[in-house]
């Protein structure tokens, strides 16, 4: 699947003034660290704002939004260069199909990344949900079965509709903390990452508010209710984790069909062999050989034994003939 | 030879020999004070031992055989004594039988009735009395009414027992009374008949029991079985008194000399010492007290399953040490009869020497036959499911004095034999209505060619078919050889058979099973035809060893019997999609592979009553050769533990309630290699997790299951069941993402699931209610045989 031609970035001129120069500040950093190509994956369950979100950071309306349905299965990418930088972003669509995941989308999802590089995994869930389930952790999984454990290396967790209102005697931050905390915490479930590696995947959060309602500064930039220009803010913790020393992770056949477990220990099997036939068979066997031994015979048997004796008769013959 | 001390005892009455011993039937007016009394004595010099004791080992055997013939299980029954003392009348008393009228009627003895007693010699041997009355009177009695007591001695009469209200004839009445004179057991004996006015005798037999001068201080039992006869006897020309003398001088000598060269008896110290108290109880030896020992003793080896030993004579009476002789039934020969369905004896097609290794060691010549060796025999005959009738009769030797032939009666099956069963299925056409078309005829075919040369070889087969209009949609067939006694019949040390087979089976696939929460994924068949080689080494009759090679080819087919590569489900949408787990492992629907085989199998359960209580292992393994579609390398290995606990530590014993048993049940089983999803290890089942469908919780390459089961036995109504209780969890170990296309998640199920649940024995079916310990529901099912 050949990329398109990836079109100017006009919708960076788009944003105010004050984003774009931040904007503008981050491109040349990356430029410096030698990063020409960004290559953003946007996952996470529906109607969460994954498209929204792009659409915010593109500047462009590149993906469509609708309020009440999904999109199709097919994950959508947009490609936008901006003075020899080009910024990939990959919309894919909701996970969950009828309170199952989608494995069906799974796989067209890791079709269509055959071959790509992603640099940032943007897991997007919404700042607004109170509760989660399990429903998250096997989304969660799902992405760690497609991409590896070490797609969370790269992931920014994004929480869209971050202009709320918590609940009531809840305070804002408060609310805030214990809701990333509560998703790390499934992430940490889902990706099977154990206490000891909670460094190396520090999973950073961002703010996201992509309503028109959203409150902007004196600058015309969208803020977050702590007054921080979201936009630039994401793009910055994308920065970051770009630079924090892991790998991007490529997407190839071998990452899509994970390790195959058919070659897991296949070249012990002569050993394996080895160990049944002279362990279990050979223990087996002399097991039944002392279950012979201590005579598991017939009560009249036993009874038999006991008054005439176990002797051959042959001897015994032999023995009468002699007193005879 | 026999009875030889009752014959010294008697010798003042054998003092006339000449004119006794050529007819010791004849009365003899003796010096009576009622000169009408008819009085035989017994003191026939030879009494022809050696058949009477033939017979009457006949007649005991005959009793013991007629019920072990009849079923596999009963066996010999306890009744083999025949009574006690029948084997010693069982030869005159046969011949007396022989005038008994047929009928009931009688005839008037046509006597003058007088108060006078008459001898029997004045009866009319052609008339037919009837005995009304019938007393005894003891003349050793101190009063009257002791004197009147019936002695037990004169029970127990096989052949023929007086009785009042009986029709006897005069011969019938003088053998009675010959028998009863030459049992020894009385040192007088006579019978008197008193002629009633309705034409009825009223018999009086009066007697004095044999008592013997010896104290009895110790008991000597040997067993006489085998020894040789005692001499053949006097020369024919020697006059009477030389023989008489000749035989007093032999039978001290010899007799001391035989019973010193026998062997000694089985009877334990236990019993002896019982016997010699029953004599030292008495104060007297007397012929009631050698009776009691006789039943004693006979009593004893009867129970312990001896029914061909006999207490053949006692001697020594008139010291301190009795001797109790005995045959205990010493086996001489086994012999083999082969019987057509006319009951003909024909040559059987079977080797003997197949039949010959499945007797127990005790029924061989040399040992004492035992009926449990008896029983045992059948059953293991029985095993070799080659006949249809078998009998393990003993029966006395005709060659070899006191021997027992072990006579096996055998019905051979035929040998060919083919079968064909048809059947007619409705299966439901387009919207769920049965159409004429869809009314299918299906059958099996089967044929089987056992004992093939006569060593259990056999070759059977079945090919069936559920729509014989179309039979290629669904066939399946096996063919097997089976070819026992791999190392020969004669080497009793291994019990090898090589087994080849080819077959086509076709079985619902566990691993395509939709979960729980989903609309059912449509069925995927997987076919596998192919041959396969195996020798199995038998241990015992439960435990095992079996190895072999296996090729087959795999093809995995939906229901419209189209090959398909594919898992496929119904999405929620209602849309059927087909991108599930790949079916085979070669991706393309047909697998060809050759592996290995092994399985082996120890098993030492047993049945207490009823419950199987021991131990079972099993383990199973299937190791890939690279051989095949893309070369499968595999080692595919199930490992299953099973222990059956007696819980209240019941004794075995007939009659005896069965034990409450525990049952501790864990199966383990793993794959590494390749692994195509046929092969997959299902979870959930009536054989896995019950409460669950066939593979409804997962299919993975790793498994384990855990099980315990507590089995209570209860009484209903006499009749004996059991109710049970059981825990059961399974899991996939986390391995069902190993399955090449994760199988347990594309069908929504859970990789793990418990269930609990209670169950009760109805006859062979269990009643159970089982709890999905996931969903939290119960079920009731309704399943034939147990878990284990």
């Amino acid at each position: 699947m050949a990329a398109p031609i990836p079109r100017e970035w006009t919708g960076l001129q788009q944003f105010p003034a004050a984003t774009q120069t931040k904007l503008h500040e981050l491109l040349g950093k990356m430029k410096e660290e030698n990063v020409s190509t960004l290559t953003i994956l946007v996952m996470g369950k529906g109607g969460v704002g994954k498209s929204s979100t792009v659409n915010s950071i593109v500047g462009e309306r590149v993906a469509t939004v609708s309020a009440f349905q999904s999109e199709g299965l097919r994950p959508t990418m947009c490609s936008r260069t901006r003075v020899g930088f080009t910024l990939n972003i990959i919309d894919t669509p909701g996970l969950i199909e009828g309170g199952y995941i989608n494995e069906q989308a799974v796989e067209i999802i890791k079709r269509f990344l055959l071959g790509k590089t992603i640099d940032v995994l943007l897991y997007v869930d919404r700042l607004d949900a109170y509760r989660m389930d399990t429903l998250d952790e096997q989304v969660i999984k799902t992405i760690t079965n497609s991409f590896g454990k070490d797609i969370w290396r790269r992931a920014l967790v994004v929480l869209t509709h971050a202009q709320l209102s918590p609940p009531d005697g809840i305070d804002y931050n408060e609310f805030f903390t214990k809701r990333s905390e509560a998703l790390l915490r499934y992430i940490h479930s889902g990706a099977g990452i154990n206490k000891r590696e909670y460094g190396d995947f520090r999973l950073p959060i961002a703010l996201v508010e992509n309503s028109g309602r959203c409150k902007t500064n004196e600058h015309g930039e969208k803020i977050l209710p702590d007054g921080t220009p979201w936009v630039p803010n994401l793009m910055k913790e994308i920065t970051a984790v770009i630079s924090n020393g892991s790998m991007p992770i490529h997407v190839d056949q071998k990452l899509i069909d994970g390790p195959n477990p058919n070659n897991r220990w296949k070249m012990f099997i002569p050993l394996i062999l080895a160990v049944e036939y002279f362990l279990v068979v050979k223990g087996i066997r002399r097991a039944i050989h002392a279950d012979i031994a201590n005579g598991n015979v017939d009560d009249w048997e036993q009874r038999y034994r006991d008054l005439v004796g176990s002797r051959d008769p042959i001897e015994q013959k032999g023995s009468r003939n002699r007193k005879a | 030879m026999w009875f030889a001390s009752f014959r010294r005892v008697r010798e003042p009455n054998a003092a006339e020999p000449s004119e006794d011993a050529p007819s010791p039937l004849s009365p003899r007016r003796s010096s009576q004070p009622h000169g009408y009394s008819l009085r035989i004595s017994s003191s026939d010099p030879n009494p022809r031992p050696h058949s009477s004791r033939n017979r009457a080992l006949a007649s005991a055997i005959a009793a013991a055989a007629t019920s072990s013939a009849c079923d596999l299980g009963g066996g010999c029954g306890a009744s083999g004594g025949g009574g006690l003392l029948s084997w010693i009348f069982s030869a005159r008393a046969a011949r007396a039988d022989e005038g008994k009228p047929a009928g009931a009627d009688w005839d008037a003895h046509g006597l003058p009735v007088t108060h006078t007693a008459v001898p029997l010699s004045r009866l009319d041997g052609r008339k037919r009395y009837k005995v009304s009355e019938l007393d005894f009177l003891d003349r050793r009695a101190r009063d009257r009414a002791s004197a009147a007591e019936k002695n037990p001695l004169f029970d127990d009469m096989a052949a023929l027992r007086l009785l009042p209200g009986g029709v006897y004839t005069r011969s019938q009445l003088l053998g009675w009374l010959e028998a009863m004179t030459s049992s020894g057991m009385f040192e007088q004996l006579s019978l008197q008949g008193k002629p009633n006015p309705d034409g009825t005798l009223a018999l009086t037999v009066s007697y004095a029991e044999t008592i013997w001068p010896g104290a009895a201080e110790r008991l000597k039992c040997v067993n006489v079985g085998l020894m040789a006869p005692p001499d053949a006897g006097p020369d024919e020309d020697m006059t009477a008194r030389e023989k008489l003398e000749y035989f007093r001088r032999q039978e001290r000598r010899d007799y001391q000399q035989r019973i010193r060269g026998a062997k000694r008896c089985i009877l334990p110290e236990s019993v002896r010492e019982e016997v010699l108290g029953m004599v030292k109880k008495q104060g007297k030896l007397t012929a009631g007290v050698l009776q009691k020992i006789r039943g004693r003793i006979e009593k004893w080896y009867h129970d312990e399953g001896f029914v061909c030993a006999q207490v053949q004579h006692f001697g020594n009476l008139d010291t301190d040490e009795i001797v109790c002789e005995v045959v205990e039934g010493d086996i001489t020969r086994v012999e083999y009869q082969f019987h057509d369905k006319l009951e003909n004896i024909v040559e059987g097609n079977t080797h003997i020497a197949v039949i010959d290794r499945e007797l127990p060691q005790q029924l061989r010549p040399g040992h004492i036959y035992s009926i449990g060796a008896g029983k045992q025999a059948l059953t293991r005959i029985n095993s070799l499911a080659l006949f249809s009738g078998i009998e393990v009769n003993p029966r006395p030797d005709e060659t070899k004095e006191g021997g027992i032939v072990v006579e096996i009666k055998l019905k051979e099956h035929e040998q060919k034999s083919a079968e064909v069963t048809t059947e007619w299925s409705i299966v439901p056409g387009h919207q769920g209505r049965p159409t004429l078309a869809s009314i299918q005829p299906g059958g099996t075919v089967s044929f089987e060619h056992r004992n093939i040369s006569g060593l259990n070889r056999s070759l059977s087969g079945y090919v069936k078919s559920s729509n014989l209009l179309n039979p290629q949609d669904d066939l399946s067939f096996k063919l097997e050889y089976a070819h026992p006694y791999l190392d020969g019949v004669e080497d009793r040390s291994r019990n090898r058979t090589f087994k080849a087979s080819c077959f086509n089976v076709r079985k619902l696939s566990p691993v395509f099973v939709a979960g729980p929460n989903m609309d059912e994924a449509p069925p995927i068949w997987v076919d596998r035809v192919g041959i396969k080689a195996t020798i199995t080494e038998s241990f015992t009759r439960q435990s095992k060893f079996t190895y072999g090679f296996v090729v087959e080819e795999i093809k995995t087919l939906d229901q419209d019997n189209n090959i398909c590569t594919h898992g496929s489900r119904v999405s929620p949408s209602g849309a059927l999609s087909m991108d599930g787990p790949p079916t085979t492992f070669s991706g393309t629907g047909v697998d060809r592979m050759a592996f290995l085989q092994a399985n082996i199998t120890r098993d030492n359960t047993e049945f207490v009553n009823g419950a199987t209580i021991g131990d079972r292992y099993i383990f199973q393994l299937d190791q890939g050769l690279g051989i095949g579609s893309k070369n499968p390398f595999f080692n595919r290995h199930q490992f299953s533990v099973t222990k059956f606990i007696n819980l209240n530590k019941k004794d075995k014993g007939a009659g005896k309630p069965p034990p409450a048993v525990l049952a501790i049940h864990g199966r383990y089983a793993g794959c590494v290699g390749d692994l195509p999803s046929y092969d997959a290890f299902a979870i959930g089942g009536p054989h896995s997790v019950r409460g669950y469908g066939m593979g409804e919780l997962g299919a993975s390459r790793n498994l384990l299951e855990v099980a315990t089961e507590l089995r209570i036995p209860i009484t209903v109504k006499n009749r004996q069941t059991q109710v049970y209780a059981f825990a059961e969890h399974g899991t996939d170990l986390g391995s069902s993402k190993d399955v090449k296309g994760n199988p347990t998640e594309f069908f929504r199920r859970a990789g793990h699931g418990s269930s609990y649940g209670l169950g009760a024995k109805l006859g062979r079916v269990r009643a159970e209610y089982a709890v999905d310990h996931n969903a939290g529901t119960g079920a009731f099912f309704l399943r034939f045989g147990a878990r284990f």
